[in-house]
């Protein structure tokens, strides 16, 4: 959790905006450290974590998630965090065997065209599963759902449409029924011209479904060694107190146990 | 136009609100939808991109007893067994059902948000069809629908426009609040009107309709100001009273009046003739050359 974020975004682990839908873009970038952000934001604030990863393996977001002083083993074994390891699952779809039941969330790398609709009934199964835990377990927060990421889907044969039929179904369910808030990552390497791309849909559907959109990219005049980057924020809703302040850009650097975010221009190494 | 549109006086047509990832355009269609409930009308809102709590956010509650919202939001895939409303009940048949469930005196107008989710799973041809029967039909008096323009083809926009009798496209300004809009109106008699407005739309979800964007206003006073040529010289070009009237008096000498031309062409007596005799190498034509001039 970088706390320079929290008070970019007015939020903390303690009060945040609930039912919201936050999406990441990069673009020629790499955005993953904000979902380390979001992981290890909402598991702090006591929220029950359904985390679907599909291209890191546990122990990187576990080895990255220490240095911001969260463990996902623990929250794992607490019963708190519920991980889709995709890297691992899917052999059990692609290799069957015996002894691993195949899971039936990744059911959709059989057979791609099919839709999502598999993955969705996991999701669904694991968040609302803590409204009906027993007075036995703890008690925890509203559910969060976060996607690591959903571009690659589109690489395994999903088609767009079927990508956002399932944020929208995650977003009515976790959203709106459960008053959670959902972050999904998308990645988009092509240039801007390629209209028909499918990532490129892909991410304008997905930025009409959000509230929120975090931005990444590169400085506009290249590599820098103090600073790793830009990020764009935008709000589509008005926020509560009236204020209509839809965009703000920062730029920052990632170090090794934090990021730092500051206005552009005011960097440390400038000033 | 943007205050015309909103006081709802186009009764059978079809309203198109397109906008794009920059703005998003159902704060407008809430302006459209909250007139319609001030004019005590009965609203249709079939729903499937945004939950019925954020759709009546910033709405007067007391005006809710009509407007009828059809979660189209919570399953429109059917995906669990009971599901309130799928896409794939968006026919005109299934719409007059649905409309005649609520026991209701006058057509009602139906909102479409959004047209794009209902595209991404309909044909195009079925849901021009559609709209063109429930345009035609009885049951609805209005239809007022949100298109996502930058997630179709041009071809797909292209054809619901060709539908709509108004279509209205928002983009952003630079000022935050504020939000361009350009609107087309096709009137009964084929007449197509094209404007820009500049709006923005307060938190009671009243929309205020600014100046006309920049340009606009400056080629217009291009054309008004007339320069005066002749002030502000060192030089004296103006004409007195007397150098006027000479300069009218004058013939310019290739600007001929009928009397000079008739002169010209037919010599008078006195004048000297020309005899010619041609030579056997000369090739001599009876026809007049000159006799095409419009002199």
């Amino acid at each position: 959790m970088f706390t320079e974020l929290n008070g970019i975004l007015n939020a903390s682990p303690e009060s945040f905006t609930p039912g919201e839908f936050i999406l990441l873009s990069d673009r020629q970038s790499d955005a993953s450290f904000l979902i380390h952000h979001f992981l290890s934001f909402y598991l702090k604030a006591r929220c029950k974590v359904c985390f679907v990863a599909l291209v890191q393996s546990f122990s990187h977001y576990n080895a990255v998630s220490q240095r911001l002083g969260v463990s996902l083993t623990q929250a794992k074994e607490k019963g708190q965090l519920t991980f889709l390891e995709g890297l691992k699952e899917s052999l059990s779809v692609l290799i069957p065997q015996e002894e691993n039941a195949e899971n039936q969330a990744m059911s959709f790398l059989r057979d791609p065209a099919a839709g999502l609709r598999s993955l969705y009934e996991f999701v669904q199964s694991s968040v609302v599963e803590s409204n009906g835990g027993g007075g036995a377990e703890e008690q925890w927060g509203p559910p969060v759902l976060l996607v690591d990421d959903v571009s690659v889907l589109l690489s395994l044969g999903v088609r767009v449409g079927a990508v956002l039929d399932f944020s929208h179904y995650c977003r009515a369910t976790v959203c709106s029924q459960l008053q959670g808030n959902v972050v999904m990552l998308v990645r988009c390497d092509g240039e801007a011209e390629e209209d028909d791309e499918g990532s490129q849909q892909l991410m304008r559907g997905l930025t009409h479904q959000s509230c929120l959109t975090l931005h990444v990219q590169g400085l506009p005049t290249g590599y820098c060694r103090d600073i790793h980057g830009q990020v764009e924020l935008c709000w589509k809703k008005r926020q509560s107190d009236g204020q209509h302040t839809p965009k703000k850009v920062f730029q920052f650097k990632v170090h090794d146990k934090g990021v730092s975010f500051f206005a552009r221009g005011t960097s440390s190494a400038v000033l | 136009m943007l205050s015309e549109l909103l006081q709802g006086t186009d009764i059978g047509g079809f309203l198109l609100i397109q906008d794009s990832c920059t703005y998003c355009g159902r704060d407008l269609l809430k302006s459209f939808i909250e007139a319609a409930l001030n004019r005590e009308e009965v609203i249709h809102v079939v729903g499937f991109d945004v939950s019925e709590g954020e759709l009546k956010d910033g709405l007067k509650s007391s005006v809710f007893q009509r407007l009828h919202f059809h979660n189209a939001f919570a399953d429109p895939l059917g995906w669990t067994d009971n599901s309130p409303f799928t896409v794939h009940q968006f026919s005109s048949s299934g719409l007059t059902e649905l409309l005649n469930q609520t026991a209701q005196s006058k057509p009602a107008t139906l909102v479409i948000d959004s047209l794009s989710w209902i595209l991404r799973h309909v044909s195009p041809t079925a849901v021009c069809h559609t709209l063109q029967q429930l345009k035609k039909g009885g049951a609805v008096r209005t239809i007022i629908g949100l298109l996502h323009e930058d997630m179709h083809s041009r071809g797909i926009v292209g054809s619901v426009c060709r539908l709509a009798t108004s279509v209205i496209t928002v983009a952003p300004r630079t000022k935050a609040d504020e939000g361009l809009a350009k609107i087309t109106r096709r009137s009964k008699s084929g007449k197509v009107v094209q404007d820009e407005q500049i709006f923005s739309i307060r938190k009671d979800l009243t929309v205020t309709v600014l100046s006309k964007p920049t340009n606009f206003g400056r080629k217009q006073s291009n054309t008004e100001e007339q320069v005066d040529p002749t002030a502000n010289l060192t030089f004296n070009l103006r004409l007195t009273d007397a150098e006027r009237e000479a300069k009218e008096k004058l013939a310019l000498p290739f600007v001929f009046s009928t009397e000079k031309k008739t002169a010209l062409l037919h010599s008078g007596p006195g004048s000297g003739k020309i005899l010619y005799e041609p030579d056997a190498n000369d090739d001599y034509d009876q026809e007049d050359p000159d006799d095409d001039l419009d002199v």
